[in-house]
């Protein structure tokens, strides 16, 4: 088959499938029908795509529950998060008081002016 | 209190964990669904579990332009495809001579055991799925097995609209050429046993 054949074919192949899922409009519609009016194997192509279209959504409609087991992991990795979170903004903060606590220690703070809102000068 | 959808979503991105175990629990369904389809049942759940690692992670940056559920389908599929990476040129079957073809189910298609869907054609449809190309297969599973508008996969898989028609359409195609063949397949051995 030569690559121009083989591209027609997809095309075929594609125009039919949009025809089955009843995505073409106007003009196309007629092209599509006449196809399939005109070839047995075009025809039998369209019965293809219409049982598997239905296949798919038959599938696609039944109910599907996620194991607990995916819903327990990803409560956990929240709460993990959401824990280590609140430890670090913590420890953050418990480490800056700390930190403040020493620079006021040892001195190293460069002295301010402070102002009680008395005039100074 | 009891908190509900958007409301849900807020509390859940000021860091309330009660509220995304929720929000969890609601879309657990959705986001395992999606997974299963794209992966199959063997990475599904790995899949699944990722997912909410990355929404809980990202959830402060949901700045609501768009439906909870769509930014949720992204983050799914995103993750789907970033594991399936590996495999995105993964054998597409060619289409051959024939036009290809499903043999008509042997009750009818009246049959409700077939419209039910039986095991051996469950596990045929998952195993043609992993033969279209990861992004196609995104678009086919997103249009034709939840539901969504082009509009809405064009949101979800971030491109244009015509982009999103174009993949659902090869994805039709390479999906019944996959599946025809393991039909033939099936026929074959039939007629041999």
């Amino acid at each position: 088959m030569t690559p121009v054949a083989g591209e027609r074919r997809w095309e075929v192949l594609e125009k039919i499938g949009a025809y089955a899922a009843g995505e073409l409009e106007g003009e196309e519609v007629r092209e599509a029908e006449q196809l399939i009016f005109d070839r047995t194997d075009y025809r039998r192509l369209a019965e293809s795509y219409a049982r598997m279209l239905v296949m798919l959504s038959t599938l696609g409609s039944e109910e599907v529950e996620a194991p607990e087991v995916v819903i327990g992991y990803a409560v956990r990795r929240a709460n993990m998060s959401a824990f280590l979170r609140q430890a670090e903004t913590f420890l953050g903060s418990l480490g800056r008081s700390y930190l403040d606590a020493l620079i006021y220690y040892f001195g190293l703070r460069p002295a301010t002016r402070e102002s009680y809102g008395g005039d100074t000068s | 209190m009891k908190l509900e959808g958007r409301d849900l979503v807020v509390a859940a991105s000021r860091g309330d964990v009660e509220a995304f175990a929720k929000l969890i629990r609601d879309n657990s369904s959705l986001v395992y669904r999606v997974a299963l389809r794209m992966l199959g049942n063997d990475d599904a759940q790995d899949a699944s579990q990722e997912v909410w690692v990355r929404v809980w992670r990202n959830i402060r940056n949901f700045r609501g332009e768009s439906a909870f559920s769509t930014w949720l389908y992204r983050i799914t599929v995103n993750t789907c495809l970033s594991i399936r990476q590996k495999e995105a040129r993964r054998d597409e079957r060619e289409l051959g001579d024939e036009m290809p073809y499903l043999s008509e189910p042997s009750g009818g298609d009246a049959d409700p055991e077939t419209a039910a869907l039986n095991a051996e054609r469950r596990e045929e449809i998952q195993a043609a799925l992993r033969h279209v190309r990861a992004e196609h297969r995104a678009a086919l599973v997103l249009r034709h097995m939840e539901g969504l508008s082009y509009a809405e996969i064009s949101e979800v898989l971030d491109v244009p609209e015509g982009t999103a028609k174009g993949w659902v359409s090869r994805g039709r195609a390479a999906m019944l050429v996959a599946l025809a063949e393991q039909d033939g397949l099936h026929r074959t051995a039939e007629a041999e046993g």
